[in-house]
């Protein structure tokens, strides 16, 4: 286990039998699993052991899937690459010397090395499809609601979704099924409208996967390829070309609101974040600074745990969160990002009532080189530039390989309208 | 947790005066205010723990319990990865407020988060409702010296209560340590603001009687529970000049003269002597040219002071914004799906005509639910006069006495009824039943009739009393001569006898009637 995947290998035995019996499956580590650490890949957790399973997890114990290990992560999700991790970065198996992406790098990294049959990550703002594009896995970001966020540690609430890799596009949407459906834990879970219909064929989301794109609409947003890496364009043009060769038919959509939606993106998440990490403290669980006594008052002890236990790319995120609420900033920042949300909403409703799905390069780059984008936080920001619309919109993607460039691995992503994982299934399944 | 004094949410024009109910409040004449007067405003805001078995975002029970840390789960502990779930229940006793406060209620209410840091907040934000309320501009009306006046309600909303914190060794500042209690954390509350439209401690008294009144109506409220009401109050003085030609204070002097914020009050008791002792220290100030801070002063209950908590307040700034986890609920159709009992000022209204009840009585008899409705079926069975009797005076007397409520003795109403009935159907004289069997009742636990029995209270029955009367008569003949030549008083004499001889289980009013007919014939 060279690439260090794993932050906590330990097994955990589900049901004798299940859909998922006899699969093994790795666990992101910001999703909570009784009795065994979740340390959201920081220092301020490295200790804490929850004393409840996530729904997902329980959903996974009762499918009989075997838990092989806690995954690692850009410390709280917060990361492109999963270098922000306390616990070291991840080599990429399918690119070695290189990044596994991020956030979700060490699951989509356990998938690829083979180390699990499957796995859970989180995508906030592409932390599933961005490591599954760079390490040649197919992920799947559900519609906001599908999957229930219990136990899941919060980054930016109203924008993540916990979500499958898999080999390949059935094995990953086998996944799906287990973990799907409304939660009374969470009361933004859903049961997806018109679920009835959608389920004639089979009920599974793994039955969509049939390769089954004759007459099917991809819309091309425009804007997601401005500025992409060449290698990465050709290589998506060339997957675009094979569904039509299926009898897929592609046009060009257009998406004007995606430029401010990198911007919109890291306010809402950075300042959903500034709250969410607010409880990290000491007091309960967690890094707790310094001994009995040893601080004058709790703000003191506060603020020490907090400036021992995160790193600096949280630190950054919750200044800039706390910064984009504060009084006389609020409108400026987080109403103006709120305003642009529901741009983008509205752009993604028109384009997907022209087309069925809409397809785009996963990520704008090959992945990076270890320690290469580090030191510089904006590059990495931009580099979402395709994903962050769909978590800001809800809406549902999977990142299927698509190829190389350089030999390294290139993703598509395939997005659909809100519960449509169908659709973006059966499209997937086609590239393969 | 309370943010220091929104007085922005008050509305432009502020009365000087309540205003008698019917007429128009913003219309008042100069003549209350004169020159040189202070005028003292007061605005509250109330924190009232809903009655409900669980607790506002999880399934934990709000019991209280002397285990600390007993009745929590990753929800109200804010584990990592946990999510509030919204107990309905907290929303229907929040509706029901509304509608007795005649509030606006929303098409839909959302939560937002209040952030801030403190030890006794488990995700340090708390979920809190902000541009949304539950109910926005409602009024109570409340009586203060014979004069019924409106106080508005700006808003109330619905959050979770922190925990609780227990200072080790000494007071917030000397503790050697501080304990952490997350029982209380996820209790239902409803943050109740009015408008500063108090003008004396004794209004803001009187107020929150009768919310507390109106709140354990609508049985969202238990006033013994410890904790259950917490009152922050903003206090200024405002000189009587700056009233214009309607007696009303404007928005800017209210904002321009310095206002106190006085926090740590349990009671409405201790509300009106923490107002009291507030507005004597204000004006004193002022009286002796000296300027009030602003600033927030703690009530020390034990020593009847307030005493200042930090002279130089930052504003504090707790980064609303919505709760993403709790999607906004539908309540328009609540309003009228949901049903509240009848308030304790129409109730009163209403005994008073239906019961024929004086003003005395019928707000006795109406000043918790449960004594109302058990004057209602005792009058509706027996006599509403007899019942009055027996439970404004004779029953709440004694209970008061005893410092019980009619709570402490619900399962024992039927006791109650029953000894009624034995006076109403006069198996016992009024004055056993009140002094003896009562009294007993409530010391020893006994029902009615057995006491009776044992202490042989029964009434003698007729015949026996008919035959002691005509042996009386028989037996002196003194005084019913005298009696016959007009002596009225010889009767006395006569009925001290047959008393005599039923053992004193005669009554004595009857026995009188009895004699004289007797004497007639």
């Amino acid at each position: 286990m060279s690439e260090n995947i794993f932050i906590t290998d330990e097994t955990i035995a589900g049901d004798d039998d299940g859909p998922l019996a006899g699969k093994t499956v790795a666990v992101k580590d910001n999703i909570s699993t009784e009795g065994v650490r979740t340390t959201c890949g920081s220092k301020m957790l490295e200790e804490y052991v929850p004393p409840y399973d996530a729904t997902v997890v329980s959903r996974l114990k009762d499918a009989g899937a075997t838990i092989v290990g806690k995954t690692n992560m850009d410390e709280f999700g917060m990361g492109t690459t999963t270098e922000t991790s306390f616990f070291g970065s991840t080599d990429n198996p399918a690119a070695p010397g290189h990044v596994p992406g991020g956030s979700s790098g060490g699951s989509a990294a356990a998938v690829a090395a083979d180390e699990a049959d499957l796995a859970l990550g989180s995508d906030t703002g592409g932390s599933i499809r961005c490591p599954a594009a760079f390490c040649g896995v197919v992920g799947i970001k559900p519609t906001y609601g599908l999957v229930s966020r219990y136990g899941l540690v919060a980054y930016g609430n109203s924008l993540e979704q916990i979500g499958p890799f898999g080999s390949s596009v059935e094995e990953a949407a086998s996944l799906l099924d287990v973990i799907a459906g409304p939660d009374e834990r969470d009361a933004t879970t859903r049961e997806p409208p018109g679920g009835a219909e959608n389920d004639t064929d089979g009920k599974s989301y793994a039955s969509a996967a049939d390769g089954d794109v004759d007459g099917l609409t991809i819309g091309v947003p425009t804007e997601l390829l401005e500025g992409a890496d060449e290698g990465v364009v050709e290589t998506f043009w060339d997957a675009i070309e094979d569904l039509e060769a299926q009898g897929a038919t592609y046009e060009e959509v257009s998406l004007p609101s995606v430029e401010h939606a990198v911007e919109a993106y890291y306010v809402i998440a950075m300042s959903e974040a500034s709250s969410n990490l607010a409880r990290f403290d000491g007091v309960r669980y967690g890094h707790a600074a310094g001994e009995k006594g040893e601080n004058d008052n709790w703000n003191e002890a506060f603020s020490q745990a907090r400036k021992e236990g995160f790193g600096d790319e949280v630190k950054r995120r919750i200044l800039l969160g706390t910064y984009a609420l504060s009084a006389g900033y609020h409108d400026k920042y987080y109403k103006k990002a709120q305003d642009a949300r529901a741009w983008v909403k509205q752009d993604f409703d028109e384009a997907l009532s022209e087309a069925d799905v809409l397809a785009s390069p996963t990520m704008p780059v090959p992945p990076f080189e270890l320690g290469e984008s580090l030191e510089d936080p904006l590059t990495m920001y931009l580099a979402d530039a395709n994903t962050v619309p769909v978590n800001l919109a809800n809406l549902p993607a999977i990142s299927v390989p698509a190829g190389e460039t350089d030999g390294l691995p290139v993703g598509v992503q395939l997005v659909g309208p809100a519960f449509g994982e169908r659709e973006i299934i059966r499209a997937g399944s086609a590239l393969e | 947790m309370c943010d220091g004094g929104d007085w922005q949410m008050a509305v432009v024009q502020i009365p000087l005066r309540f205003t008698p109910v019917g007429s128009n409040r913003h219309s008042m004449t100069a003549q209350t205010v004169q020159q040189g007067d202070l005028v003292t405003v007061i605005g509250l805001e109330v924190h009232v723990q809903l009655e409900t078995d669980t607790k506002i975002f999880c399934r934990c029970s709000t019991e209280q319990t002397d285990d600390p840390n007993e009745n929590v789960c990753p929800v109200c502990l804010g584990l990592p990865g946990a999510l509030p779930v919204l107990n309905e229940g907290a929303v229907e006793a929040a509706v029901k407020i509304g509608k007795a406060i005649d509030a606006e209620i929303p098409e839909e209410t959302r939560f937002h988060r209040k952030n801030y840091y403190y030890p006794d907040l488990p995700k340090n934000f708390q979920i809190t409702q902000y541009d949304e309320p539950i109910c926005q501009e409602g009024e109570l009306e409340i009586s203060v010296e014979g004069e019924r006046r409106d106080v508005r309600i700006e808003r109330a909303h619905l959050e979770e209560d922190p925990g609780s914190l227990q200072h080790v060794g000494g007071s917030i500042d000397t503790a050697d340590y501080t304990l952490v209690d997350y029982n209380r954390a996820g209790t239902p509350l409803m943050e109740i603001v009015t408008a500063p439209d108090f003008r004396s401690a004794s209004e803001v008294r009187a107020f929150l009687a009768e919310l507390e009144e109106v709140l354990e109506y609508l049985g969202v409220f238990d006033a013994g529970r410890d904790g259950s009401l917490r009152i922050d109050a903003n206090l200024s003085i405002i000189e009587g000049e700056e009233a214009d030609e309607n007696g009303e204070i404007g928005i800017d002097a209210l904002e321009a003269a310095n206002r106190t914020e006085v926090k740590n009050i349990s009671s409405h008791k201790g509300a009106e002597k923490a107002l009291a002792y507030e507005e004597t220290r204000q004006k004193n100030a002022i009286k002796r040219g000296r300027v009030v801070e602003q600033e927030t002063r703690h009530w020390d209950e034990s020593r009847g002071i307030t005493v200042s908590m930090r002279s130089k307040e930052e504003e504090k700034d707790y980064r609303y914004f919505e709760e993403a986890d709790l999607p906004p609920l539908r309540v328009s159709h609540w309003k009228d799906e949901i049903s509240i009992p009848e308030l304790p000022t129409a109730r009163r209204e209403r005994f008073r005509s239906e019961y024929d009840l004086n003003e005395e009585a019928a707000s006795k008899l109406t000043s918790t639910k449960q004594v109302a409705d058990f004057y209602e079926t005792i009058a509706d069975e027996f006599d509403p006069d007899l019942a009055a009797t027996w439970v404004a005076d004779n029953l709440l007397g004694e209970l008061n006495y005893r410092d019980m409520e009619i709570t402490d003795i619900e399962d024992r109403l039927e006791e109650v009824t029953r000894l009624v009935e034995l006076v109403a159907e006069d198996e016992i004289t009024a004055k056993n039943a009140r002094e003896t069997v009562l009294r007993d009742m409530l010391d020893d636990e006994q029902d009615p009739d057995s006491i009776v029995e044992e202490a042989g209270l029964g009434k003698t029955d007729d015949d026996e009393v008919q035959s002691a009367v005509v042996e009386a008569i028989e037996e002196n003949p003194d005084a019913v001569e005298d009696y016959e030549s007009g002596d009225d008083g010889a009767i006395n004499f006569l009925v001290g006898q047959v008393m005599q001889k039923t053992g004193g289980s005669a009554d004595p009013g009857d026995v009188n009637q009895l004699l004289r007919a007797e004497l007639e014939k």
